[in-house]
């Protein structure tokens, strides 16, 4: 808030020169830290230079808002007490639909396209809007496969494929505008994928070479309710969500590209909620949780699991469900309960997996025998 | 020159050629468009596309709009195998964000204010009538100055081999982002004053003056004069602000007409929510219900429509640029005679057809409602070909490709 004031006092389109000159005299009455970092980086060699300037050089590409800043629009209280938490319809075991299709990107070599059914409330939400603000998301994602390809010469030599993955939200994926520069969220993201895939890929089939795994996040799955106010115990329990889809997605992807895996990988995630019932609270497992649609999540799992070999390749929990479990003395709160059920979601979105690399196969299929 | 010739003399001996079409396409790209464009006389063929297309013919054109949650509007088009996702985010932009809005604006309206007060008898019908006047030379000035726009398109999203992820855009997206962005202004398609929040002050001034007026003399029509000073009171607070950002999914030729159809498409479906300054916080606050958010009122639909022009000689795109050979054009003039063509005008070139061809042209036009059409911007590049006689063919099919998009808009 302080530095946005302090930015507004200068000139927004004032050209480099006169910009450094404002500057120093900013510097003079030594008002303005934000000017003073700003002046240090530029005044640097290009090969030292820090995130933060990288920031500021990538944006000069882009076209960049005003100056000043911008501000997320806030809403008037009158109206929104009016609204209500969404509630879920489904079962605790029901997983959301799941639309996947491959190869709609055709200069790719392997693509893939995956959302989730909207929740009962989004779509209602859709046919007749009330509200500016939708009362859930679901997740929106394309995947694309280049490669393998041979690696750049300037890389070491590699037995194995070498895998990059890359995850990035659209700037308008999430509620809050995201940035056009990976965040830490989007590389946490694409490490996570990354060890899901790592695997699953037979790797030594491919000496020297690269596969690169692009997922682009269109819309994202919120980490709470909008009309909750931030916790401190609440996490980025969206992010989970979003995991399993893009595991689902490059994993259909992969196999759209024709490269060798052992099986075929798919994501999904169990959560234990806390919400307030007429008898009080209580803690329930849940498959393929929507985080809008819970008070408190207490601690979420996400697996990528390999049905044909009973395999797990990537396990990620989050949150802490030991107060939950002590409580009930419950088995079906504990730790390995949460990882069966995210299996369970797995086995689920498998089905669905199988169904579009099926399809991508005869389509293949179609398309050799009809060029031959 | 010599080997194209060789394969597209071969062409008709095809059953000897052992490569199948796909690998004969990747191997000679050249030879293959013009083997398709000009077949011989007696294989009865006409004249088409490797692509299956008439050379005036665009791809086939889908939209979808309002399908992602999180924003104020959204499309999705479809161009053939050219996919373009657009979003619009509206943020609020404070005047007081704004570092020249003191210098400019409380500069200006103090002076008109004083102007007023000491020459109360002025015609108040003149002076609104200057007002809007203003209004409507603000119009651009407020988008641009303001930046109230802001239109980036990202390529880095795995769409074509070409462009790696993560890296800063290429130059071909920041183009793209420029040539959206210059559209924006120069098309006027988004009004200014669906961008401004006003905030009307409480009336206790103007009683007070209304007051003093009559004081002063007894006649005047207090009517106006209260009209007056409320227009007086009224002030932009802050602007909203649209982040119009477009992902291209998938690329396969003419980027800039999908993005730009996109983009239209989600301005069309934009909502901004009732927006007032609230005094007390000293904030903007917006009302969340759909009833009272209204639609961006956009002026006319410029619809995008691009070119490329495909040379028989393979040779022309390696030729620096010069003047055009008179020699050359007078061969190419008696080829036409003989009715045989050396130069094709394909409309929305896929990749295949980008890499081959050298002369692009762009046209933006709009059709008002009694059916005139109007060109909003013409970019011709890379070559010679095109002429005053073809700009005026490629205006018409502009005309009847703005037809198509127009109710491919109005479906969905």
């Amino acid at each position: 808030m302080l530095k946005r004031a302090e930015l507004s006092k200068s000139p927004p389109k004032a050209n480099s020169a006169n910009f450094l000159k404002i500057v120093d005299s900013a510097l003079a009455a030594t008002t303005a830290p934000s000017f003073k970092s700003l002046l240090f980086d530029r005044s640097r060699s290009l090969k030292e230079l820090p995130a933060v300037e990288t920031c500021v050089m990538t944006d000069r590409r882009r076209i960049n808002g005003p100056p000043g800043g911008t501000r997320p629009p806030v809403f008037s209280s009158a109206t929104v007490t009016t609204a209500e938490r969404p509630q879920r319809q489904r079962q605790p075991n029901e997983l959301r639909k799941i639309f996947l299709k491959t190869g709609l990107i055709p200069s790719a070599s392997g693509s893939s396209y995956l959302e989730f059914e909207p929740s009962a409330s989004l779509s209602a939400a859709r046919a007749s809007p009330k509200f500016i603000t939708p009362p859930s998301s679901s997740l929106k994602l394309a995947c694309t496969v280049h490669g393998p390809k041979p690696l750049p010469r300037s890389a070491t030599f590699s037995p194995n494929l070498v895998l990059t993955t890359h995850v990035k939200y659209a700037p308008f994926a999430a509620r809050k505008r995201k940035g056009h520069i990976r965040d830490a969220s989007e590389r946490d993201l694409g490490v996570h994928l990354e060890t899901a895939l790592r695997g699953v890929i037979v790797a030594e089939r491919w000496p020297k070479s690269g596969l690169d795994i692009t997922i682009t996040i269109l819309e994202a799955e919120d980490d709470r309710w909008w009309g909750d106010a931030p916790d401190s115990h609440d996490a980025a329990w969206g992010m989970m969500n979003v995991l399993a889809g893009c595991i689902t997605a490059a994993s259909a992807a992969i196999s759209d590209a024709r490269i060798d895996c052992l099986d075929l990988v798919a994501g999904g995630v169990a959560a234990v909620v806390a919400d307030e019932t007429p008898d009080g609270t209580a803690a329930r497992l849940m498959l393929d949780t929507d985080p809008a649609e819970h008070q408190s999540i207490l601690s979420a799992c996400v697996v990528a699991y390999m049905p044909a070999r009973d395999e797990i390749t990537e396990l990620w929990l989050k949150g802490d469900n030991s107060k939950a479990a002590v409580g009930t003395t419950d088995q079906n709160l504990s730790h390995e309960a949460l990882i069966d059920g995210a299996v369970d979601a797995a086995r689920g979105a498998h089905s669905v997996l199988a169904e579009a690399v099926r399809e991508s196969a005869m389509r293949f299929a179609g398309l050799s025998s009809g060029t031959a | 020159m010599a080997s194209t010739t060789a394969a597209a003399a071969s062409q008709p001996a095809a059953p000897s050629l052992a490569l199948p079409p796909s690998q004969f396409a990747r191997l000679q790209p050249h030879a293959y468009l013009l083997a398709h464009l000009s077949p011989p006389a007696s294989s009865q063929q006409p004249s088409i596309r490797a692509n299956g297309r008439a050379p005036s013919q665009f791809r086939v054109t889908s939209a979808n709009t309002g399908s992602l949650t999180h924003t104020n509007g959204s499309a999705v088009v479809r161009v053939g195998d050219t996919t373009a996702v657009c979003g619009v985010k509206a943020e609020i932009l404070h005047t007081e964000d704004i570092a020249s809005w003191s210098v400019s604006h409380s500069s200006s309206s103090p002076s008109n204010k004083r102007r007023k007060l000491t020459n109360p008898t002025e015609k108040p019908g003149e002076d609104r009538e200057d007002g809007s006047k203003d209004d409507e030379d603000d119009d651009n000035s407020y988008i641009e100055d303001f930046s109230l726009l802001v239109p980036n398109l990202s390529l880095s999203t795995g769409c074509a081999p070409g462009f790696i992820p993560g890296a800063p855009p290429s130059a071909l997206a920041q183009s793209l982002s420029h040539q959206i962005l210059s559209l924006l202004h120069s098309s006027r398609l988004v009004r200014a004053e669906d961008l401004e929040i006003w905030y009307q002050r409480p009336n206790f001034g103007a009683e007070e003056l209304e007051r003093h007026n009559e004081g002063e003399q007894m006649d005047v029509d207090a009517g106006p004069e209260a009209e007056e000073a409320n227009l007086e009171a009224r002030e932009i607070k802050a602007f909203w602000v649209l982040y119009i950002d477009i992902m291209i999914i998938s690329l396969a030729g003419n980027p800039f007409d999908a993005a730009w159809t996109a983009v239209l498409a989600a301005l069309r479906d934009t909502k901004l929510p009732r927006a007032w300054w609230d005094v007390d916080n000293e904030t903007v606050v917006c009302s969340d219900l759909v009833s009272e958010a209204r639609k961006l009122s956009l002026r006319g639909l410029p619809v995008a429509s691009s070119f490329g022009v495909f040379e028989a000689d393979a040779a022309a795109g390696w030729r620096a640029v010069v003047i055009p050979d008179a020699e050359e054009e007078r061969k190419l003039a008696e080829s036409e005679r003989k009715g045989i063509q050396r130069r094709w005008i394909l409309a929305d070139p896929d990749g295949y057809e980008e890499g081959l061809t050298q002369e692009r042209v762009s046209l933006v036009v709009d059709k008002t409602s009694n059916g005139k059409v109007k060109l909003l911007k013409m970019e011709k590049n890379g070559g010679f070909a095109v002429d005053r006689k073809e700009l005026k063919d490629l205006v018409d099919i502009s005309a009847r490709r703005w037809d198509d998009i127009n109710q491919i808009l109005q479906r969905c």
